[in-house]
């Protein structure tokens, strides 16, 4: 059975078509997104895996080794359901670091640009023959399909078979749809959905041959174990060759491709948010396996049963065709195209990555002022298509001499080489540079010699200078080669490794990348100073709008403002630009970017560990921690809660003066949220914190009592304690010269004392006034009898003389000592205020008080002409002593008067609520001066001149007041347009008796309105 | 995190002793789609572990 080539060429063409489509599709959202992010989809895509030597190569192992072919699946799904171990640390590594090809992950953890090119030219030694056997399996399918028009001869004049032009062919359309479709920058969704059903055909046509074989071939399983019984061979050839241990070695080939081969990488680790489906990954890609893997063996039985005039490795195609099926034959074909244009796209990706990132960049200088996205996307399709055109040369110059099995077992084995620098990457931290370039070269060497270099040329043994003489080489003697290059890569990478040292930024990569999440990432400072600078410093290398779009995404990344000043912040700002653009222009020139433009000072920092990024990557793995990681981190998040809901101001700063902590009673004290604080610097901070944190943190003294700062236009009073913090210590500290003096971690206290400086001040002055009134006490004593003496000798000189001189003499001392008794007496009372027992008080009408003392000044003719207006309401009714309030109104209406001009007018006023009645006294007067507002209640504070008056009169008063348990304010001035005016407001406990009967204690008020005088 | 190392060093076992796991499990006395059945086996321990994880 054969078809028209021209049938082919429009089914392949089809195909390609609806490949295409679907990622078109998918790119403008037009299938749901449902289905395209939907997990399955994504294991789907890892399918890529299955390449043409899944489909076709496959059965030519099983021939070969039996059991021993399930070791390709077996190897492959074990590392999948190991995942979360395996993967996901290298997974994660890349997503954090945007790391998009293993050379870049190499690069980024040895921290040599020579491993990268090393790797690219490894890698595309490697995989060049993985390509051919693409190429070439469509190519032969193609040729079995058609075989009647007989392809193999020459076509005229060009050297080529019409084989090879029908490869060429299949290489160009292959070669538009990565271009097109593969070069920019995006997440390529379309992408991974076209994988995603490429790898649904694959598994439906070969479990479709697999059930044509099973039912069509054998009447289904129980001919099929009726065939087996009657041809036993085929039993024990499946038994058999893994007994010689060849298998073995198949197993630890196949282990290593997840990860080492690039498509797979590419797909699983660079494009794949592999991280997010590791749950499924871990059943669902084996389970995919064990699908492709079923069909194996009856296709390989009934290839048999049915004498397929095929290889071994084509019998996938050759059952349906010996079975009469057109359908399933075309079903075959399908499948087969799928998986290799799956590979083949994948694989020119990845490589292509490689090329440009560690062959061109490095050495090209992209002209800067014109858009450098477009020259990468164009830079990109070249790469694309040279690797194409390289992978064609490959398959043409091997011209179908080797076997699927032998291409695979090529590139398998060089991709095996990167395994213990891989390994090292996670689980190793000591492994360094020189001994993966060692260790991969001696591989390389070993495996070009054994394998690469007989595959092209045909030689089975190279001379050697020792043993007999020669040396058997060639692909049968790939078990012994891959052991023997594995092996000597491995153990020259370890001995160099142990023997030679890292360097420091080398050692940095390594703790970053190491499987020890708890490790320290060091803190480093940098010497911009805002997320601004860094448009000016990247616009060198990269152009004004470049670097301004690419700082502008990294912050709307990280969800930051240009006016970004955290040192914390801008830390996370550098590694995402790094990490954006190591997506771009690759890790070297990234890195180089970066380290040019925009350097860490390494010097100043290098113990101080990153508490931020600790803080931050453990709540992003708190998920991930177990068993003691987990209890830790528990006791971690107590322990911060406690410092965080700690009832007392407590900040703690790095030794570089970050602000590493700031919690819920510092946030309240000094109104600024941690949110915005946390990581900047301290001299960013706020005045008057910055000048307090700062001094003190620079200070010697470890206290600072009541220090005075002023907040929101009011005093404050702070204490400070400070005590320093070994941080945690970093494995690689080792004592810097030049630190002679080791500056720790501060924790800062702040205790506010405002209240209790209040407290104590007010408790200072009554102690003030107190002795004050024990003062006075004495005096009037000591000073009162000797006057009592005086007034009486005086009185009896009045008798004993009529000399009208020495009678007006002896009046005026009486007059004298009259005014020295009032003296006295106006102190023993101000002694005696602060005595009285509340219980002794009694109902007290204000305006009876107020009226009586207007009355008795009003008998005082020497002094000034003042109206007084007592509009105190009659209700007005408090629990007090009456004599001490009549006593509290003259010295206030006193005052008023010698304030006012002459006919002046001082107003009585009263208002009252619930509980209190409010009085007030204003004049008219000059009013108080402002700086004599806070000592005008002082005992002997007076503005009269000397002799007018003592100072006690509103001491007086307020203690008066204070012992009724009232308040007293002053109001100065009271019209201030005029600028003149006092008031002072008493308020006063209202008599609750008098409340709750509502009948006012009042006689009668005995005066209305205003009494003048 | 450390345990990492113990789980590589337990796959290390695992190899070394594969072949003998293999052998038995390759036994020309069973049926010849054993190491399927035992694939299933895995597959199903696998997502029964994964669903009893609490999602993250």
């Amino acid at each position: 059975m054969t078809f028209e080539l021209t049938h082919v060429a429009l089914l392949c063409l089809l195909y390609l078509l609806v490949i295409f489509g679907i990622a078109t599709l998918t790119e403008r959202d037009w299938i749901p997104r449902k289905i395209t992010e939907h997990p399955i989809t994504y294991v789907m895509s890892l399918g890529i895996f299955a390449s043409a030597w899944a489909f076709y190569g496959v059965i030519d192992l099983a021939f070969q080794f039996g059991y021993g072919a399930l070791a390709y699946y077996l190897g492959t799904g074990a590392l999948f359901l190991f995942a979360p171990v395996l993967l996901e640390p290298i997974t994660e590594l890349a997503r954090r670091h945007q790391v998009h090809s293993l050379a870049d992950l190499l690069v980024f953890r040895y921290h040599s640009h020579g491993i990268g090119a090393l790797t690219t030219l490894c890698m595309l030694l490697g995989i060049l023959p993985l390509m051919a056997l693409q190429i070439q399996a469509i190519a032969d399918t193609m040729h079995i399909l058609t075989v009647s028009r007989d392809p193999a001869i020459p076509v005229v004049g060009t050297g080529l078979t019409f084989k090879d032009l029908m490869a060429l062919t299949y290489c160009g359309i292959l070669a538009l749809f990565t271009v097109l479709f593969g070069s920019n920058r995006e997440r390529h969704r379309g992408l991974i959905t076209a994988m995603a059903f490429e790898s649904l055909i694959k598994v439906f046509s070969l479990m479709a041959i697999g059930l044509l074989a099973v039912y069509g071939v054998f009447d289904g399983f129980g001919g099929l174990e009726n065939w087996l019984e009657r041809n036993p061979e085929n039993l024990a050839l499946l038994h058999s060759p893994i007994r010689e241990g060849a298998s073995h070695t198949l197993l630890l080939v196949f282990v290593a491709t997840a990860v080492t081969m690039p498509h797979i990488f590419h797909m699983g680790v660079a494009e794949n948010p592999i991280l997010r489906n590791t749950r499924t990954v871990t059943w669902a890609f084996p389970l995919f396996l064990l699908f492709l893997a079923l069909p194996i063996f009856p296709i390989l039985w009934a290839g048999f049963e049915l004498s397929v005039p095929l290889p071994a490795q084509y019998f996938t195609i050759g059952v349906p065709i010996l079975a009469e099926s057109p359908v399933l034959t075309i079903i075959a074909f399908i499948g087969g195209l799928s998986a290799s244009t799956g590979a083949v796209v994948v694989i020119t990706l990845a490589l292509s990555t490689m090329v440009m990132n560690h062959w061109l960049l490095p050495f090209l200088r992209l002209r800067r002022r014109q858009d450098i996205y477009s020259q990468l996307v164009w830079l990109r399709r070249a790469v694309i298509t040279s690797l194409f055109v390289g992978g064609y040369l490959f398959y043409w110059m091997l011209d179908n001499r080797q076997s699927l099995f032998h291409l695979a077992l090529v590139a398998f084995i060089e991709t095996l080489q990167f395994l213990p620098g891989i390994f090292a990457i996670v689980f190793w931290m000591r492994g360094n540079r020189r001994g993966v370039i060692a260790g991969l070269t001696a591989g390389t060497i070993v495996w070009a010699v054994g394998m690469l270099v007989p595959m092209l040329t045909g030689i089975e043994d190279i001379a050697v200078p020792f043993g007999d003489g020669s040396l058997s080489v060639g692909m049968s003697h790939w078990s012994e080669i891959t052991l023997i290059s594995l092996g000597l890569n491995t153990l020259i990478f370890v001995g160099v490794s142990m023997l030679t040292r890292q360097t420091e930024e080398e050692a940095y990569s390594a703790e970053l990348c190491a499987a020890d999440e708890l490790s320290h990432p060091v803190r480093q400072a940098l010497d911009v100073h805002s997320a601004g600078d860094f448009k000016s410093r990247l616009a060198k290398p990269l152009g004004k709008v470049t670097a301004s779009r690419e700082v502008d995404l990294a912050l709307r990344q990280l969800g930051l403002s240009i006016s970004e000043r955290r040192p914390y912040a801008l830390r996370r700002l550098r590694d995402q630009l790094e990490a954006n653009l190591s997506g771009l222009i690759g890790i070297h020139v990234a890195g180089e970017i970066m380290d040019n433009h925009l350097p860490y000072k390494l010097a100043e920092a290098r113990d101080t560990v990153d508490i931020n990024l600790i803080e931050n990557r453990l709540s992003q793995y708190r998920s991930h921690l177990t068993g003691m990681a987990a209890e830790l981190n528990n006791l971690r998040l107590y322990h911060r809660k406690t410092l965080q809901e700690l009832p007392m101001a407590v900040c703690s700063l790095g030794r570089d003066k970050e602000i590493l902590m700031w919690n819920r009673a510092m946030a309240v004290l000094t109104g600024i949220t941690s949110d915005d604080v946390i990581g900047s610097h301290l001299d960013d901070l706020a005045q008057p914190w910055c000048e307090l944190l700062g001094n003190f943190s620079q200070g010697e003294d470890a206290h600072l009592y009541r220090h005075e700062i002023n907040l929101g236009g009011r005093p404050h009073w702070i204490s400070l304690h400070k005590a320093a913090i070994e941080g945690p210590s970093s494995s690689r500290r080792v004592p810097q010269p030049g630190y002679a003096k080791v500056e720790d971690d501060q924790v800062i206290l702040l205790e506010d004392v405002t209240e209790t400086q209040l407290l104590e001040q007010e408790l200072i002055h009554s102690e003030r006034l107190a002795s004050v009134g024990r003062l006075a006490a004495g005096v009037a004593h000591e000073i009162g009898n000797p006057i009592t003496g005086i007034a009486c000798l005086c009185q009896n000189l009045r008798y004993d003389t009529d000399n009208p001189e020495v009678l007006d003499t002896a009046d005026q001392i009486l007059s004298q000592t009259d005014r020295v008794t009032r003296i006295v007496q106006s102190l023993v009372s101000y002694s005696h205020s602060g005595q009285n027992k509340k219980s002794a008080f009694e109902a007290v009408i204000l305006r009876e008080c107020a009226a009586e003392a207007i009355s008795l000044l009003s008998l005082q003719k020497d002094k000034k002409y003042v109206y007084y207006d007592n509009e105190i309401a009659v209700n007005a009714i408090i629990a007090g002593d009456q004599q001490k309030m009549i006593q509290v109104f003259i010295n206030l209406l006193s005052n008023a008067r010698d304030a006012s001009e002459v006919e002046g007018r001082v107003i009585l006023e009263s208002s009252e609520d619930d509980d209190n009645i409010t009085i007030t006294v204003t004049d008219d007067g000059e009013g108080i001066a402002e700086e004599h507002i806070d000592q005008i209640l002082e005992p002997f504070f007076t503005t009269k001149d000397p002799g007018e008056g003592t100072g006690l009169g509103l001491a007086l008063v307020y203690s008066i007041v204070d012992d009724h348990g009232g308040t007293l304010d002053i109001v100065s001035p009271v019209d201030r347009d005029r600028n003149r005016g006092a008031q002072i407001l008493i308020k006063l406990p209202r008599h609750l008796n008098s409340l709750l009967t509502g009948t006012p204690v009042v006689s009668e008020a005995s005066y209305e309105g205003g009494t003048e005088q | 995190m450390n345990n990492q190392r113990l789980v590589i060093l337990l796959l290390l076992i695992a190899y070394i002793f594969s072949p003998t796991l293999f052998t038995w499990i390759v036994n020309p006395e069973g049926a010849w789609y054993r190491p399927y059945i035992m694939w299933v086996i895995v597959i199903i321990i696998a997502y029964a572990v994964q669903a009893r994880k609490k999602p993250s």
